[in-house]
This record gives structure tokens, C-alpha cells and sequence, in this order.
């Protein structure tokens, strides 16, 4: 019906019960049930009973597997590819290249630099050449291996730290810069150092890592028709959907990207890869569904790392402890294609302390490596292993106490950011004193130093070490929707895009669900990840899903609370602020002897479900939201072997609202393991004067820490600052500030044992017997 | 790598007339009968092109499979039977992911032929169920949240069952090395050895695996 | 899945096994824990698998007639971390033993495949075709040599030898029995072993139509007698030695009468160190005795571009481990 304008109804703004309205922020909790408590997570019985069908688990009637072809060359042209042998192998059923009809698709890289899924100039071992689709992955992988490719091999560059030296191979006909140099400043640098006391300088470099998430990158793709699904192991269902979309030219609603369960991402899942594309071509030109995950080895040349990164840094401070001038120079790679090969590096360097004279200047150069990807917490640790080693630097020389160099350098607003926007909560102060307390600092340094000394235990030397950290990002934002939708019965389910990459989102968002509406967890449904069913969220990572999703689940939940709330006031005859929800019962507060089951409501049968859409609101205007964390350990070391056994960590996190202590605990043990692991175990190795391969291309070659390179003992200390401004949840990020500080404490402890300072990773007896020798010698 | 013709025919085919009388039971080789004794008739050897018919004992069900000799157990109980549990992370015995116990022991299942299980009892985490109900050593991951992403998951669990069966009682320091075989990304060590303690305790009062 | 074709026969008897392996491409599969490993890396082509897990004789622990000890080849390694007479009488082999790999790797694993196993020089298992595979280049030489050798490469080829229980086997005057179509033959392990300079394709003496059956360790003496094995790797658990050293130590009194130490992490095979026996033999374990011990690890060493860590690694690896023996025994 049209109104006195003659407009429609569908823009008269009529209030329909499921559109969704401005919400206004409810209070933050005060007092929680659930929300904060240890509880199981609500995905707990499918992955240990093997029933969770990870994609990889995936298996269809029919189904093919793929196997791609890749360069084994650093850099090389793809003269010819000649499949006729490989075509005729048994089982197999397609082979595509670069000719293949349909496979000449563009694939873009940062800066929108753009390339071929089958390129013929490939700049990296490991670019894609072919692919083959047979009845089994035995098959498929001779039919590779069968195809004959002629390579023109270029000369290559495998070390970032000659790529502007004149005679470097260029990466790229334009060179081997990737992008501008990105300075930034602030204050006058120059004054800064005059003003100061002690000045030191200093050279850090991290080695690249690389994610190897427990599951393989891949996925199943099926077509019907012209309608593509596709399970994929990622991070962000969306955003694999858009890209096959674009890159397919197939309007989105016709591509269908689940990801329900999915083994690890860490960064390097958040987009598709060229496998999808891949896949996606086999199915179509077989008629066929086609499972390609990559083998281990394949991983570590394709699916992102993170960059190599040469740091310079020279700092300034006054006798009283005041930083007075921090100057730091990054060189770093992201491979061969524009990848942010220097990006946050010098975050913590511009925001974490005070400091009023800050440069910074990042060059991201190119090497016929693999491009790098986000890596768990970009930039950060390796910025923080120059800065918080260089705090304690700074820290000796003036005869202070580490931790209390860093009490005096706390701003309580973001110093880089246009407009010094204050933090919504900062809780660094809390962190370091918190932790420092736990730890029991003080004893600690001169019970160390006491045993050393005495040489009480021989040739062992313990030290302690700490460093802190923030985390650029972690306030979360917008957009996201979730729909909440709520059963006669009082049970729930639950619909959201986000994926579950390990962090436990679903318990989460259920535990916020269940808070509002006092419904049991075990009756929550929740549908996620799937763009064909579930609501539209960006992809899981950053430290961005809780804080982004948990206001958007409860904003849903409230929209339902209203609708229910309003039906029930009439039949209650009540205020709707005199009801309250608990199970399948509505109830009237001031007199609980009224209540209705929800199934009863009058008006509940004509809509027989009620429904509530959230949307993530935008986050408070000209405020900063941002996680800390500090973290203390204790280390030995051998000063004969130079092995280092970690004794224990203490870590303290100012992450906001602790939404789930089970699973925020498991973070902080994670972020440690992997900070364990850029310390002292991780680095990835090109043969750079040879080939350019990679050397370490196995899962024992490129070590992870295992269980027996633990901590003897670890504790998780949240500071729970109460947040009322971040969003309606309180909550912050957490599974990237957990990572960034742990390095960084653990060269502090070492160089606290031996006082020899390693500032380039990995710390090990490769590394330290040589350095304990050489002091020896010199001492 | 050229085939003649008939050759490739009869491996599209799937089994082949050899295979065949293998299954009718002419000396087969899942025969695990006369070890060890000699003057019989010498083993028969398997084709790589041919498919051969075996006989698995998993989780306590036989499985009749046709397999090529260079399948990976790994590679059988997932894409052949179904029993997606057991992971693959690396298939060269550097993860831990596809930890299965043959005979009770802790084994990779990617570096274990399929050929090479005939005769043995092969335990999955399907295995470890109870009916729909999860068995104790799952239970204790449940409780102590020993896991993130899941994935390494069942392999940690089999490693710490496989553990439990023959030190029903371990030290921190056995239980650390006992899972050392196993790789997680997510670094949920700690929670794993929790749960591994609280394993025990659940073993014993439910009376035993 | 990168697993090539190749055909299977699981013999029923050594007999039978040694004529399957007379065929050409025919390769032992005994735990397969490395074969598995090679054939995924491309190391080496096979065309028939000889799966020998149906020869139980050639598994136990046994004790032989003259008091010494006889490990089947195909025992796993897990039993002989557990066995009762190698803990008490061979300890360098036990500990050897519990530190290999992994948990699920040492069940699978057998001792003979442990004394056999290929190199893991990331050259010769990657994609690249150096000497020890037929190639003409070794490129661990100019190359990133990490982990590569301070002894006995014959400016040839720098691998080290990775296993962990050669060298403890080797400390405990171990022999080896083989297989053959001509019959058995016993050889020490030290004769097992082959440099680089002798052939650069060939880690052992074993030819492709012999099985290692057994390996034999003398009777141990009744009293004084100091083994132990120690390994210094980058991480716990898996890893491989950077430097790792086994040692058997023949105590009369206070005095070394005899010493046998073994290196790992150091040379393409087992190293027996003569420069430390030396230093050892007829003295007193005292401090002197082991700084100059510690020194001699390392005499005539060859470090290469990247692997000079292991200088001051194996010295203060043996001063660490004879400093423990010296507190322990007392002296």
C-alpha cells in the first residue's frame, strides 16, 4: 500500500519485527553467570570423537584428488609444458596449465599487482605450473611428476639484505623495491638525542617464519550446474567467496564457501589461494568434485610467512629513566610479490612508550621467495625483539630496574594515531606490576644473580627477563551481522559467519547468548561460516572476532529479548522492564508466580520462531582500543653447550573482559609456545648462494617447538580492567598481544644469565656455544 | 612410464583377474598363518598396478579393502573408510597427527603401510568412544580444553592412550614425553599434560580403558 | 602422497628374503620408518619392497653364550630402551636409544634400521642431485652447512651420520652380523661404516642383496665401567644431534684403562674420537684430564662456513659429560 506521498510501504520505514533498528549500547555486564566462567567449549564432544568433519576430512561420491604442479626454480620462465604422457596415467582425469581453456585467470597480489594462476614467469620456488585431477592422490601426484616442463632459469635474489646493492638480480623489471619507503615522525629526532643521557644503537634481525597450521592449506570443490561450493580450510569464509567470485567472473550468490571446522590459520587463511582457483577448474573441466590440499612440503613454499626482518635501532634516555628519543630503520621482504614485507614492524616503536621524538622508516624489499602473509600479530614481536631488548640496554645503563623503565613510559593515549586519541582502557601499568608481583621480580633477579655469581650451580646460569607489548589493532568494529533466533521450547540457535579458527569463538559467542537469555550452552544451535547460510563476518583474525562479534551476538540476543518481552507484556500483563528470560519461561520480576512458557505467547505461533538480527555498531569516536600484555620468565642456561631450558612464564594480559578463562588461559600458553618458537627453534632457510630453494623444507628441518620444549612451568594472569567504553561486551583482543612480547623476554633472561645479548634469532646452542666461546676468550 | 595397452586396461578395471583369485582365498597374503616356517610356498608378491584385496582389524571390525601396496594406512582409514579422526599433517612421521596405536603402541599411521597392518589391531580415536559417549582420555580433554583448532587432537589423544595402556600411572616428566611425538601449533602443551593427568584419574574410576 | 610404485612381497623366511633382494630395485623395509621417508623424498627409486616383519628370529634381545648380548636387527627400538640387560650393562645404548626421534618412532623403528639409516642432509633429501645420489656437485660444501660435518668428509661430502645408537653400539665394541647369498659374515661396526672418500654413495658396507640379521655386544666387564650417550639438539624432542658424543670408559681404580668415545653430529660416519682416547687412557679423571680431553675433541677438526658452532659445542659437550663421569665416580 502506498501512503499520502504515493511512496511504497517498503520505504515508509514501517517497522516490520525482524528489521533491525539502531541499537543503543546496553551497559556493559556487571555481574555475569556465564560470561567469564571456565566452561567446556560447546564444539568439545565433535572434534574429540572424530565426528567434526574438518574440510579436509571432506569426502564426496565421486570425488577426484588434485595435485599441483610447481616451479622448483627461484625464478625462471616457463618455456613449454608438455602433459601428453602425464594425461594418459592411469586414473587420471584432467591436467591443466597455463593454455588450458578457462585456466588463464588473473590472480592479484597487494597493490593490485596482478599476475596469471599459471604464470610463465614464475618468481618464486613453488609458483604454480600445472595441475592434475586423478582417482587418487597417488595417481595424481605420477601424473605430475610425469609432466615435462622446460624452465629458462633467471638469476635470483635470496637475500633482502642485498636487494638495493647495485648488481642485485631484479626480482621484478622494476626493481626490487616493493613499494615506497614509509616513513614516520614525530617531535624532532635530532634534539631528542642531544636531550638525552645515554644513547645507545643497536642491530636486531628476525629469521622468516612460517605459519604451518596443523591442517593443510586446500579444499573440496563441487559444482552443479554453474553453482560452485567449495570447503575450504580458512579463516574467512567470505572472503574466499569473493575472491573466487572475482577471479571466476561468477556472481557471488552462485559460489558457496563453507568452512565449519578448520585446523589453524594464524594468518595465513585469511584469503583463497591459488588452490581454490585450482580446484575449482579441475571440478569443472571433470564434472566432478576434486579434494586439493597441498602435502606439508608444498606449505612451506606457497601459503605465506613472515618476512625476514633487519632492524635498526638507536634509542635515547635521561638519567631519570624518560625516553627521550626512539629511531628505528626496518628492512624486511615480502617475497616476490608486493606483501607487506615490512609492515608493523615499528608499531610498538611509535605507541607502546612515551616518547616524544619517534622516526621510523620501513623498506619492504622483493626476493624470489614465497610472498609473505599475516602473520600472528604482523610486525610485532619482531619490532618488540628490538625494542623491549633495547629497554633493557637502556635500563643497565642507567642503573634501572627493567620493569620500572617501562612504569615511567606509559601513555594513557595512542601517541602515533592523528589527534592523540586516548585508550579506552589501558591496563600496561597493571600488567607489569601484576605480573612483576606473581613473578616475584625483585627475588627473583637477586636470587639469580646471587647463584651466578657463586657460581652455586656450575657451569649453569639462571636469569630472568620480561618485556611488554601491544597489539595495533584488537578493538574489533564493524560490519558484522549475526541473527539470533529463538524456539518455542526457550533453545536457541545461534548464526554468524565467523570462523572458529581454534580460539574458541563458538563457545564464546554462545556464553554471551546464554547470559542474556539464561538458555544452557547445551541448547544453543549454532550455524557458522557458510556464506550460502550463515550471516556476514570478516575474516577471523587479528584479535578482532571477539571484541567485533560478542557485541553483535548480544545485540541480536537483545533484539530477541525485546521482541519476547514485548509479546509477554501482554499477556503477563506486566512492564516489559518488570520481565526477565530464563529458559523457556518468560517471568515477572516482582512477582515470579507470573511467568508463561514462550511456546504459550499468543502471539508467538503466528511467527513460530522470534528473531533477532545484530549488528556490530561502530566503536566509541576518537578513543583507542587497544590490548596489552607483559610477560616474565626465567630461563637456564648451559654455558657449556649453550642450551637454554626455560623454567617458567609468568604472562599478565590486559585483553578487557576475560570472556571464557578456559580458552583465554589455552591463548596465553599458545602465544607463548609460538614466541618460543621465534626465539629459539624457528627460521626459515633459503640455499642463497646456489639455488635460491629452500633448504629446511620439512616439519623437522623448520622446527616448532615440541612438548618437551615447554616451560617446566607457565601461569596466565588476565588484568581485568573493566572496560566500559571498548563495546558492549567489554571484551578485547588476545590471541595476537599473547605472542608478541615472548621473544623479547626470553633474550632478556638469557643475556640476564650470561649477560651476553643475542640479537638475532634463533637463540640455541648453534648460536650460543659459539658466543659463550668467543666471550670466554675476550673475558 | 608407457604401459602396453592391456596392461592399462586391466588396471583401470580395478581388480585384476589375480586379485581375484586372491580373493577367493588362494594363498592370500593377509594370511597371517606359517610365520617363520620354512619350505611352504614362498610369499606372494603384489604388483604395483594391481590392486590386492586385505583384511584390517580396526577399532575391533574387520575391513575388507582393496589397496595398492604403496597405501599409507593413513590414507586407507580416511579416504577409503571413512575414519576421519586420524589427521594427516606432514606424512612423514615429523607431526604426530595421525597417531593410531597398532597392537596397543603408538604409531604413524602415514608411515605405515596398509600392507604392513594385516594382522595387526589397529585403534583409532573412533575407537576410543564408548558407544556415543566420549572414553576417558577424552573426557579429560574436554575438561581441561587440551585443544584449540582440534587438529592435532586425536593424535594426542591416542598418544597419551597409548601412554596410559602401558604406564597407567606417569610422572610430569613421562607424561611431557609421552606426547613428545606430537606436534601443536596452537600451543595447548600445557592443557594437554593437565588432561593427560586427569586421564588417569578418569581410567581408574571408570575401571580401566 | 608423493609415494612412487613399487611392488610388495613380505617373505616368510631370511632365505626367501635374501632371494627377493637379489632382484635389482629390491630395498628392505624393516620398521620403514626411513624407507618411507626416502621414497617420499625421491632419494632413491625401489621397485620392490622386501617387508622383512614377518622374521621374528631376527627380533629379541638374547643373551649369547659368552655372557655378551644378541639384538635382532628388527627389534624396535622402544625394547631396547626397555630391556633390562642393556640398561644395567649398556647404558650409552639405552639412553641412546630413548633419545631417538620420537615416541611413536622409536615403536616402529628398528635398531638395525637406526644403524642404517640415509643421511639427512637437506640437499641429498630435497630436490637437488648431489654426489651421494650419482650427481656430479655436492652442494652442502659452498652451501648452507649447517648441519654438516667437522670430520672426515674427504673434501668430498660433509653429511653426518645421524644415527644416535651407532655411535653408543660403537662405544660398546659392537659387531654386526650380515646376511648374504654366499652365507653370514660378522663385521665391526667401526668396519661397517664407509667415508665418503672410499665411496660417496654408500654410507655402509651392506650391499643391495644383504641383511643386517643381528648385532652382537661383547660380555661387559664385572665392574668400573663408566657409558653414557649425550646429545645437544636444537629442540627436545625429533631432532637430530647437532653434536652429541658416546662414551664407554674402562675405570681400573681411579684410573681410565680403557676409553671408547663415539661422536655424533660430527662425521659422515660414527666417529671414534682417538685424540680423546688418547687424552684419557692411563689417567686420572681430574680436572686436567678433562680440560685436555675437551680440547682434543675438537683436534684436526675441518668447520665450514656455518658449522664452527660445533667447535666450541663438542668441547664443552665433553667437558660437560667427563666433568658429570669425574663427580659421580667420585674423583
Amino acid at each position: 500500500m502506498t501512503d499520502e506521498r504515493g511512496r511504497p510501504y517498503y520505504v515508509q520505514n514501517i517497522p516490520v519485527p525482524e528489521t533491525p533498528r539502531p541499537r543503543q549500547n546496553p551497559a556493559a555486564w556487571k555481574k555475569t553467570d556465564v560470561v567469564g566462567k571456565r566452561l567446556p567449549r560447546v564444539d568439545a564432544y565433535e572434534r574429540l570423537s572424530g565426528s567434526a568433519v574438518y574440510p579436509s576430512d571432506t569426502s564426496l561420491p565421486d570425488m577426484l584428488y588434485g595435485a599441483i604442479l610447481r616451479c622448483p626454480h627461484a625464478n625462471a620462465k616457463v618455456l613449454s609444458v608438455d602433459a601428453r604422457d602425464a594425461e594418459r596415467m592411469p586414473g587420471v582425469r584432467a591436467v591443466i596449465m597455463q593454455n588450458t581453456p578457462g585456466a588463464n585467470v588473473e590472480w592479484s597480489y597487494g597493490r593490485g599487482y596482478k599476475t596469471k594462476l599459471f604464470d610463465p614467469h614464475c618468481r618464486h620456488e613453488g609458483e604454480e605450473v600445472a595441475a592434475v585431477a586423478a582417482e587418487t592422490p597417488y595417481q595424481a601426484w605420477d601424473a605430475a611428476k610425469a609432466i615435462k616442463v622446460k624452465y629458462e632459469t633467471l638469476p635470483f635474489l635470496s637475500d633482502e639484505q642485498e636487494a638495493l646493492e647495485p648488481g642485485a638480480p631484479a626480482v621484478h623489471e622494476s626493481g626490487n623495491r616493493s613499494g615506497d619507503v614509509q616513513v614516520y615522525q614525530r617531535g624532532n629526532i635530532e634534539r631528542g638525542f642531544a636531550d638525552a643521557d645515554v644513547v645507545l644503537e643497536q642491530n636486531y634481525r628476525t629469521e622468516s617464519e612460517l605459519h604451518t597450521p596443523m591442517e593443510l592449506h586446500g579444499c573440496v570443490a563441487k559444482w552443479d550446474g554453474n553453482r560452485l561450493t567449495v570447503w575450504e580450510s580458512t579463516q574467512g569464509v567470505y572472503a574466499v567467496q569473493a575472491r573466487i567470485a572475482e577471479v571466476l567472473s561468477l556472481p557471488m550468490a552462485n559460489v558457496r564457501v563453507i568452512g565449519h571446522y578448520m585446523g589453524g590459520g594464524f594468518g595465513s587463511k585469511l584469503q583463497a589461494g591459488k588452490y581454490t582457483i585450482i580446484a575449482a577448474l579441475l571440478a569443472k573441466m571433470t564434472a566432478r568434485p576434486v579434494k586439493l590440499f597441498l602435502t606439508r612440503e608444498e606449505t612451506y613454499l606457497c601459503v605465506g610467512n613472515r618476512p625476514p626482518t633487519n632492524m635498526k635501532l638507536k634509542a635515547g634516555v635521561k638519567k631519570d629513566g624518560t625516553l627521550t628519543a626512539l629511531e628505528l630503520t626496518v628492512l624486511g621482504s615480502g617475497g616476490a610479490y608486493p606483501a607487506g614485507g615490512a609492515s608493523g614492524v615499528d608499531w610498538v616503536v611509535r605507541d607502546l612508550y612515551t616518547c616524544p621524538n619517534v622516526r621510523t622508516s620501513l623498506t619492504d624489499v622483493y626476493t624470489n621467495a614465497g610472498p609473505a602473509r599475516a602473520c600472528r600479530a604482523p610486525g610485532h614481536p619482531q619490532g618488540a625483539w628490538a625494542l623491549e631488548q633495547m629497554m633493557d640496554a637502556l635500563a643497565e645503563s642507567i642503573h634501572m630496574d627493567p620493569v620500572e623503565l617501562r612504569l615511567k613510559n606509559i601513555p594513557t593515549y595512542s601517541q602515533a594515531r592523528e589527534g592523540n586519541p586516548p585508550y579506552t582502557t589501558t591496563g600496561l601499568r597493571e600488567c607489569l606490576e601484576e605480573g612483576a608481583k606473581v613473578f616475584g621480580w625483585e627475588e627473583s633477579r637477586k636470587r639469580t644473580a646471587d647463584a651466578n655469581v657463586a657460581d652455586r650451580l656450575g657451569h649453569i646460569r639462571r636469569g630472568v627477563g620480561m618485556a611488554s607489548a601491544m597489539w595495533a589493532a584488537g578493538g574489533g568494529g564493524p560490519p558484522s551481522t549475526v541473527i539470533v533466533k529463538l524456539f518455542s521450547d526457550g533453545s536457541v540457535n545461534l548464526n554468524m559467519g565467523a570462523s572458529d579458527i581454534g580460539t574458541g569463538t563458538k563457545t564464546v559467542m554462545a556464553m554471551v547468548v546464554s547470559e542474556e537469555l539464561g538458555v544452557p550452552l547445551d541448547k544453543i544451535q549454532i550455524e557458522h561460516a557458510d556464506t550460502g547460510t550463515t550471516q556476514f563476518a570478516t575474516p577471523s583474525g587479528g584479535s578482532k572476532t571477539v571484541p567485533t562479534e560478542s557485541p553483535a551476538v548480544r545485540a541480536a540476543v537483545l533484539e530477541v529479548k525485546k521482541q519476547l518481552f514485548e509479546l509477554a507484556s501482554k499477556d503477563l500483563k506486566a512492564d516489559a522492564t518488570d520481565l526477565d528470560v530464563k529458559g523457556d519461561e518468560v517471568i515477572m520480576k516482582s512477582d515470579p508466580s507470573k511467568k508463561i512458557k514462550i511456546g504459550n505467547l499468543s502471539d508467538f505461533r503466528r511467527r513460530g520462531v522470534i528473531l533477532g538480527v545484530g549488528y556490530r555498531g561502530p566503536n566509541p569516536d576518537k578513543k583507542v582500543v587497544n590490548p596489552f600484555a607483559a610477560q616474565f620468565c626465567e630461563v637456564e642456561v648451559n654455558t657449556r653447550t649453550g642450551e637454554v631450558k626455560l623454567l617458567r612464564f609468568v604472562a599478565t594480559n590486559d585483553s578487557g573482559r576475560v570472556m571464557n578463562r578456559l580458552t583465554y588461559d589455552n591463548q596465553v600458553f599458545g602465544g607463548i609456545t609460538w614466541g618460543i618458537g621465534l626465539a629459539m627453534t624457528e627460521a626459515r632457510l633459503l640455499d642463497k648462494t646456489q639455488t635460491g630453494k629452500m633448504v629446511n623444507r620439512n616439519w623437522h628441518d623448520y622446527k616448532i617447538p615440541t612438548a618437551l620444549d615447554m616451560p617446566m612451568k607457565i601461569e596466565s594472569h588476565p588484568v581485568d580492567l573493566d572496560d566500559t567504553e571498548a563495546n558492549t561486551t567489554g571484551a578485547k583482543g588476545l590471541g595476537e598481544p599473547v605472542t608478541i612480547p615472548t621473544a623479547a623476554a626470553i633474550a632478556n633472561a638469557v643475556y640476564n644469565a650470561i649477560k651476553i645479548r643475542i640479537t638475532s634469532t634463533p637463540i640455541n646452542p648453534m648460536t650460543l656455544s659459539r658466543l659463550i666461546s668467543r666471550s670466554r676468550k675476550e673475558g | 612410464m608407457g604401459k602396453k595397452k592391456d596392461e592399462r586396461d586391466r588396471s583401470r578395471q580395478g581388480v585384476t583377474r589375480r586379485g581375484f583369485l586372491q580373493l577367493m582365498g588362494a594363498s592370500a597374503v593377509a594370511s597371517t598363518a606359517a610365520r617363520g616356517t620354512a619350505a611352504e610356498t614362498p610369499a606372494e608378491v603384489l604388483e604395483p598396478a594391481e590392486m590386492t584385496r586385505i583384511a584390517l582389524r580396526i577399532n575391533g571390525r574387520r575391513h575388507r579393502v582393496v589397496v595398492e601396496p604403496r597405501w599409507s594406512l593413513l590414507f586407507v582409514l580416511r579416504e577409503k573408510l571413512g575414519l576421519t579422526g586420524t589427521k594427516v599433517g606432514c606424512e612423514r612421521g615429523e607431526c604426530g597427527a595421525c597417531t593410531v596405536l597398532v597392537d596397543g603402541q603408538p604409531r604413524y599411521a602415514c608411515l605405515t603401510l596398509a600392507v604392513e597392518a594385516e594382522g595387526k589391531e589397529i585403534t583409532t580415536l573412533e575407537g576410543l568412544m564408548k558407544g556415543e559417549e566420549l572414553g576417558p582420555v577424552q573426557q579429560a580433554f574436554l575438561e581441561h580444553d587440551a585443544f584449540q583448532c582440534g587438529y592435532c587432537t586425536p593424535g594426542q589423544i591416542m598418544a597419551v592412550e597409548g601412554l596410559l595402556r602401558h604406564n597407567p600411572d606417569p610422572s610430569a616428566d613421562e607424561i611431557r614425553k609421552g606426547v613428545s611425538g606430537n606436534l601443536c601449533r596452537c600451543g595447548t602443551y600445557e592443557h594437554i599434560f593437565k588432561a593427560a593427568r586427569r586421564a588417569v584419574e578418569l581410567r581408574n574410576t571408570k575401571g580401566g580403558a | 602422497m608423493t609415494m612412487p610404485n613399487f611392488s610388495y612381497v613380505r617373505p616368510k623366511s631370511l632365505k626367501e628374503a635374501l632371494q627377493q633382494l637379489s632382484s635389482k630395485g629390491a630395498r628392505i623395509h624393516a620398521g620403514g620408518t626411513d624407507l618411507l621417508g626416502c621414497l617420499h623424498d625421491d632419494v632413491f627409486q625401489v621397485k620392490k619392497v622386501v617387508s622383512l616383519s614377518h622374521l621374528d628370529e631376527l627380533r629379541g634381545v638374547r643373551q649369547t653364550k659368552d655372557g655378551g648380548l644378541r639384538i635382532g636387527a628388527l627389534t624396535p627400538l622402544v625394547e631396547v630402551v626397555n630391556s633390562e640387560p642393556i640398561k644395567e650393562h649398556y647404558p650409552a645404548l639405552a639412553q641412546a636409544a630413548s633419545e631417538v626421534a620420537s615416541p611413536q618412532l622409536r615403536n616402529q623403528g628398528t635398531l638395525g634400521g637406526n644403524i642404517c639409516q640415509k643421511p639427512r642432509c637437506w640437499y641429498y633429501r630435497g630436490e637437488f642431485h648431489c654426489l651421494r645420489k650419482g650427481g656430479s656437485k655436492c652442494f652442502a660444501e659452498n652451501g648452507e652447512n649447517h648441519y654438516h660435518c667437522i670430520f672426515g668428509s674427504g673434501h668430498v661430502c660433509y653429511i653426518v651420520h645421524p644415527s644416535d645408537t651407532a655411535p653408543a653400539l660403537m662405544a660398546h665394541e659392537a659387531s654386526v652380523r650380515i646376511a648374504g647369498p654366499k652365507g653370514t659374515k660378522l663385521v665391526p661396526l667401526e668396519a661397517f661404516y664407509v667415508l665418503p672418500s672410499s665411496n660417496v654413495e654408500k654410507e655402509t658396507t651392506l650391499e643391495p642383496n644383504e641383511i643386517l640379521t643381528e648385532i652382537l655386544l661383547p660380555p661387559p666387564p664385572k665392574s668400573g665401567l663408566r657409558s653414557g650417550y649425550r646429545k645437544v639438539r636444537a629442540r627436545n624432542s625429533w631432532d637430530f644431534a647437532l653434536a652429541g658424543v658416546a662414551f664407554a670408559l674402562q675405570f681400573k681404580a681411579d684410573r681410565i684403562e680403557k676409553a671408547r668415545v663415539v661422536l655424533s653430529g660430527a662425521a659422515p660416519i660414527p666417529w671414534r674420537s682417538k685424540p680423546v682416547e688418547d687424552a684419557l687412557v692411563a689417567k686420572r679423571l681430574n680436572a686436567g684430564t678433562v680440560e685436555r680431553a675437551s680440547e682434543a675433541v675438537v683436534k684436526n677438526a675441518e668447520p665450514l662456513e656455518h658449522n664452527g658452532y660445533k667447535i666450541p659445542l663438542f668441547r664443552g659437550l665433553l667437558e660437560e659429560e667427563l666433568t658429570r663421569i669425574a663427580t659421580t665416580f667420585g674423583t
